[in-house]
């Protein structure tokens, strides 16, 4: 009579089998489709992040190298952030996607570009605003 | 009660327009005001009248938010929508406007003078904070901009005695700012609010701070521990006391009165408070009463209250209804 319990068992059970096997399945090609989505968007982000990070350490070497030192407070300044900002842009994780820092580093970084074009006197052809639309960051 | 706060006078100051902000110079013998209509109003007092001394109307495209004095009282910095902040200096009678400081994104919401008369703050619909630096040729220089909050900011402050910034924003929080190693940093988030904080203002000693908000409530906050500058340990900040249920709309502005220790406040319910802290009351848990209250102060939003620096009981309102007023403060008994 055992075989019997197991052939009830096993119409009994199905629906609990299949469920099972259903959301590891399931679970399976949500991870996959998950990191390939994942993956997608952090080349995106990622990738727009270095090149906006790219142009300000393009800006600012250039300009580093355009200004004379001079004994002048007001170049000696200029220099002085500029130099801050270049180290700002070198110590960034870049490597890191997961650092809790990224954002706010990437904040500060914003503000010393704004505040180097400010004491260049210069209007950036990029815009600094996350949020603008088009050729923007 | 009522009577605690007498009118003396009432002054249409923009007409057709919003009056925004209010700022009497050091020595109080001039009242600068701004507004919706692009202009800048000087005041001063001849006889018992305030007079319109001067208007200040080619230096902003969009309404001018606010004004600040500098410390010695012969500069006016303003703060407009048109994104920029203008300097003006003044000249006998006369106001030249010597300086546009260019650099937010958008709207400036405010603009503050430190003690030391050689630092400028403004903040902007940007969410950023900027510090700049004034030399002797009066060039004016940015030296940080602060991207510590995440929405806009409605105002900053200097505390009296020490080169601290402090922000109210849109992301219901308050940032203190210090200098650190040629640059500035965020060294304290005041969180409690629970909607935007409009505005805010030190006592005297700079020890306590008060905050006000869109949620109806002001808040009191003490600083606790060693605060002075260059130690490593930034100081702490806690709410000692929040006055709740007193406003009945959104609270606009706040002033501690640095003579006498009192705080008025500006509501959207168009009403004028004044509270005073209990005699004996626990410094770390201090209680305050409300001892004046003008229902109707104006016929619109009360947008600033402002103490004169001088005379102890003298106040000054503005209102989105276009006037200032005048107010005598009478202490009960």
């Amino acid at each position: 009579m055992e075989g019997t319990d197991d052939l009830f068992d096993d119409i009994i059970m199905c629906e609990q089998r299949y469920r099972g096997e259903g959301y590891e399945e399931g679970l399976a090609e949500g991870n996959s489709a998950g990191e390939s989505e994942g993956k997608q968007y952090g080349a995106v982000y990622g990738a727009r992040m270095g090149s906006e990070l790219g142009c300000y350490l393009g800006f600012a070497s250039t300009w580093r190298l355009l200004l004379v030192p001079a004994s002048d407070d007001r170049q000696r300044r200029k220099i002085k952030a500029l130099d801050s900002l270049i180290a700002m842009i070198r110590n960034f994780h870049s490597d890191d996607p997961t650092n809790p820092n990224l954002q706010e580093d990437m904040a500060n970084i914003r503000g010393k570009v704004k505040q180097v074009c400010s004491m260049l006197n210069i209007q950036p052809d990029f815009q600094i605003n996350p949020s603008a639309k088009g050729l923007s960051f | 009660m009522k009577d605690t706060l007498t009118l003396l006078s009432r002054v249409s100051a923009h007409p057709d327009s919003r009056c925004w902000f209010l700022a009497w110079n050091p020595s109080g013998t001039l009242l600068a005001s701004c507004g919706g209509d692009r202009t800048i109003r000087i005041w001063g007092k001849d006889g018992d009248n305030w007079v319109c001394k001067s208007v200040l109307g080619e230096g902003h495209q969009r309404t001018v938010r606010k004004v600040s004095w500098s410390p010695c009282g012969n500069y006016l910095a303003s703060a407009s929508f048109d994104a920029t902040t203008c300097i003006w200096m003044k000249k006998k009678e006369e106001f030249e406007c010597i300086t546009t400081l260019e650099g937010h994104e958008n709207e400036v919401k405010s603009v503050a003078w430190a003690p030391s008369g050689s630092l400028l703050a403004t903040c902007s619909r940007d969410k950023s904070v900027w510090v700049w630096e004034v030399d002797e040729e009066e060039e004016y220089e940015c030296v940080s901009v602060l991207n510590s909050h995440t929405q806009d900011v409605k105002h900053v402050v200097w505390h009296p005695n020490q080169e601290l910034l402090a922000s109210a924003s849109y992301d219901d929080s308050v940032k203190l700012y210090r200098e650190e190693e040629d640059d500035w940093v965020c060294c304290a988030t005041l969180e409690g609010h629970t909607s935007t904080v409009w505005s805010l203002a030190f006592d005297q000693t700079g020890e306590q701070l008060a905050t006000c908000s869109d949620d109806k409530t002001v808040r009191i906050w003490r600083q606790l521990g060693t605060g002075e500058q260059g130690s490593k340990s930034d100081p702490n900040w806690k709410c000692v006391c929040t006055l709740t249920g007193y406003h009945t709309r959104t609270v606009y502005d706040v002033n501690w009165n640095h003579l006498t220790g009192a705080i008025a406040t500006a509501c959207g319910d168009d009403a004028v408070r004044i509270f005073e802290e209990d005699p004996g009351s626990d410094p770390l848990q201090p209680t305050f009463s409300l001892t004046a209250h003008m229902p109707r102060a104006h016929t619109q939003d009360v947008n600033c209250v402002t103490w004169h620096p001088k005379e102890p009981n003298l106040l000054a309102s503005c209102s989105d209804d276009g006037e200032m007023a005048f107010w005598r403060y009478q202490k009960p008994e």
